[in-house]
């Protein structure tokens, strides 16, 4: 369905209530609609035209001509390459607004950010307690409105609400504190399991441990420094950011990256996912105690990173991409060296998969561990290949391609169980799937620049920029400020996503399944965070 | 059970000899250099570099990079017109002192850290401690508010290349075990508390290494509302690795050298 279809539709629904549209960047349709309009418009798109809620944000815009806040509700639709964001706004003098979380319970989390951050109230809200910010936090201090001065280091406080948790009780219920600072090596996040016996009743995640400000850092900072804050919003996934950062900078400065930067762009992608999968294979294997599989896996992994140093000079393909295509052209000459590397690591990945298949220790402690079912997994709108794994067969590398996907030929795994063995065999296929995009790249690449130099932005256009990280899609949205300056920058990676689901996930394990069913997400703490 | 007996004869060990022979790649991207007589104090990597790690003193003649905040983007050696600057292959950067890895003065916040009763005894045998230690270590990392590279990295000190069990060095579940804390991250707000509670819960005598740029000195993230300008702000510090992430053989180095395990 055309963006011109979608909108003739919401128009003949919906008479009189859509005051302004604009299609931009090809691909985003923006709607205007009034605020108590939002929950009928966004049922209407979830439940009749199964679109799913990809974003939800505000922006402060108080400095603009309309002197309010605004909020985003972005939508991605199924079948067709387009986005719709419906933007509604907010007068300060009555900052509150309607939450759809009820109907959309993938808007909840969201719902419950903005208010930590905005200070505007969802008015409905199942569940309106505070998310992003912790209790030491001094209450009505909004750190992303505008005039809160981001340097500034609010005193620490003590909130009579200092325990927030639910409780379940009951005889013989107890509950297990674990974290923040973990027994493995991993990063910080506060677990809340209520047990009885073995089995888990509930667990609640308190996350935002690393929260270190990115989007208020962002504001007001040039385009080039940004870049180097979209690359460390997580670690292992700078590329897939900075991939989204770039685009939606190429989008608003209205340029479109050579072709061989496109396709460079899939290859370090496509070993980033790798080197990703790789590690998460050997963690499953690690929490099942298959020291030979885990060694197997992070000699693989090990592989894939001396690959990725020898081509782009960094393990972490830090400083690789830049706005505009990629800093210089790393692919020349590199050729033959991939190969041999892909060669070794999918020769040696096959043999790996088919000793541990025979493993039937292995295979019990996979199967049926962690279910996450389809329906849990389409409310909350699971990306990744957590969501493949549980029947939700979303990719945006083919619902909406970017770089040069569009023209390579590829297939997504599509599981539909949802345990942990159903995302172990979604990450293992997509190994193979990866090398296989790498070299279809190497042959289709043409030769040319690597780089179309963005100068200047205009102020005060927006555009969306989307990758499919490792652990799923990954949404960015930027509003540039005057003097090529980002005046609101949102994140949203795939792990802001999959966090509830893995609470819902770990019901009715026992408590030493944990750290699988954890690995088996394997999310990250900062990308959640920012 | 054929098969993996097959793969363990194939693969007997991949552990890298580092340190014993040094690490050698030509791929790798180490500490910026800034050669002073093709450099024409232009400024353009001072006005670019995205930390302001490199600076011109006030004579606008001597210019350096402060290692604690470099992220190594190479932008300098990008932007430099008169190819001045490079990134080199060095990477075994640590240093016991903030200071040296510094060319502006140094100025750490204040910090408290409660509960320092043991600190003067602890002093005591600090002598004793590495001659102890330098044998068998054991760590416990504590994740401060990095993006996760430097955990990564971490992490890969386990792997079948690295090994880090190899030296007597491995990693602790609880900080009631452990002699060494590798802390990661810029201390944030949220973490302050746990980051003190972990330092206080090591018995006396420890030690802290940071590692990264932002447990050096904040990197990137400095001076937000959530986070703290380096580690040293909260805890003191024994060693510091610049790097963003840094490798993990500069890990390796960055752990030795706090034991004096490292040959001078």
């Amino acid at each position: 369905m055309s963006s011109q279809n979608f909108l003739d539709l919401l128009k003949q629904r919906f008479p009189g209530e859509i005051h302004r549209s604009a299609l931009i960047n090809d691909n985003e349709l923006y709607v205007e609609i009034y605020q108590e309009k939002v929950p009928e418009l966004s049922r209407f798109l979830v439940e009749e035209k199964s679109c799913a809620l990809v974003s939800l944000f505000a922006a402060d815009e108080r400095a603009n001509p309309s002197g309010c806040f605004a909020i985003y509700y972005v939508f991605g639709v199924t079948g067709a390459n387009l986005f719709i964001v419906f933007k509604t706004l907010i007068p300060e003098t009555k900052p509150v607004f309607q939450s759809i979380a009820c109907h959309i319970p993938a808007a909840q989390l969201y719902e419950r950010e903005i208010q930590d951050l905005f200070g505007l109230e969802p008015q409905g809200h199942p569940d309106p307690r505070r998310f992003a910010l912790h209790n030491n936090w001094p209450p009505g201090v909004y750190p992303m409105r505008r005039d809160f001065d981001g340097r500034q280091k609010p005193p620490f406080v003590v909130t009579e609400k200092a325990d927030q948790f639910t409780r379940v009780q009951g005889a013989g219920v107890y509950e297990i504190p674990v974290g923040p600072v973990h027994a493995g090596i991993i990063e910080p996040g506060h677990f809340r399991f209520s047990v009885a016996g073995e089995p888990i009743i509930n667990l609640e995640a308190q996350l935002f441990y690393v929260t270190k400000g990115i989007e208020k850092l962002c504001e007001g900072q040039s385009i080039e420094k940004c870049f180097y804050f979209a690359e460390r919003i997580s670690g292992d996934e700078t590329f897939a950011n900075s991939l989204a950062y770039c685009q939606a900078i190429e989008k608003i400065a209205g340029i479109i990256p050579p072709e061989r930067a496109n396709f460079s762009r899939v290859i370090f992608a496509e070993q980033e996912r790798l080197v990703s999968h790789l590690g998460d294979l050997a963690g499953i294997c690690v929490d099942i105690a298959h020291g030979f599989g885990a060694s197997q896996f992070r000699m693989l992994r090990g592989w894939t990173y001396q690959m990725i140093e020898e081509v782009s000079n960094s393990r972490f393909l830090r400083s690789v991409n830049k706005p505009g295509g990629l800093r210089k052209d790393f692919i020349t000459g590199n050729e033959k060296r991939i190969l041999e590397y892909l060669n070794r690591i999918r020769k040696e990945l096959t043999e790996t998969r088919n000793i541990i298949k025979s493993n039937s220790l292995f295979a019990d402690r996979v199967e049926h561990t962690g279910i996450l079912s389809n329906q849990i997994a389409k409310d909350l709108n699971v990306v990744g290949p957590a969501g493949r794994a549980s029947g939700v067969h979303k990719d945006l590398r083919k619902d909406h391609p970017y770089s040069a996907y569009g023209k390579l030929s590829f297939d997504i795994p599509r599981h539909q169980n949802g345990d942990v063995n159903c995302r172990y065999q979604v990450k293992l296929e997509e190994c193979f799937i990866s090398m296989d995009l790498i070299i279809q790249s190497l042959e289709a690449m043409p030769p040319g620049k690597v780089r179309e130099p963005v100068t200047e932005v205009e102020a005060y256009r927006f555009a969306l920029g989307y990758s499919e990280a490792p652990r799923g899609e990954n949404i960015h949205w930027i509003m540039t400020g005057p003097d090529n300056t980002v005046y609101r920058y949102k994140v949203r990676t795939p792990s802001f996503c999959n966090w509830p689901a893995l609470c819902h996930a770990v019901k009715g394990n026992v408590v030493p399944d944990f750290p699988l069913i954890n690995k088996s997400f394997n999310l990250s703490y900062a990308g959640n965070d920012l | 059970m054929l098969g993996m007996i097959k793969k363990i004869i194939q693969y007997p060990r991949v552990t890298v000899s580092y340190p014993k022979v040094p690490f050698n790649s030509p791929y790798l991207t180490g500490k910026p250099k800034i050669n002073t007589s093709l450099c024409n104090r232009c400024g353009a990597c001072v006005a670019s570099c995205p930390t302001s790690a490199i600076t011109v003193d006030q004579t606008g003649q001597n210019i350096g990079i402060n290692l604690d905040e470099c992220i190594f983007c190479s932008l300098c050696e990008e932007v430099c017109p008169t190819k001045a600057v490079w990134m080199s292959i060095e990477f075994e950067l640590a240093e016991k002192d903030r200071k040296i890895l510094r060319t502006s003065p140094l100025i750490i916040e204040e910090r408290v850290v409660p509960d320092e009763s043991y600190q003067a005894i602890g002093e005591q045998v600090k002598s004793k401690l590495k001659k102890t230690f330098g044998r068998s270590l054991q760590i416990r990392e504590v994740d401060a508010g990095s993006c996760n590279g430097c955990d990564y990295e971490i992490n890969a000190l386990n792997n079948p290349f690295n090994d880090l069990e190899r030296f007597g060095i491995h990693f602790v579940a609880s900080p009631r075990h452990a002699d060494m804390l590798l802390v990661t991250g810029t201390a944030c707000r949220n973490m302050e508390l746990a980051l003190v509670k972990t330092y206080n819960a090591a018995p006396d005598p420890k030690m802290v290494v940071a590692v990264g740029a932002c447990a050096c000195s904040g990197g990137i993230f400095r001076d937000s509302f959530a986070t703290r300008n380096g580690i040293d702000c909260i805890v003191p510090v024994d060693v510091y690795i610049p790097g963003c992430p840094p490798r993990p053989q500069a890990i390796i180095y960055g752990i030795l050298k706090s034991l004096d395990r490292i040959k001078q």
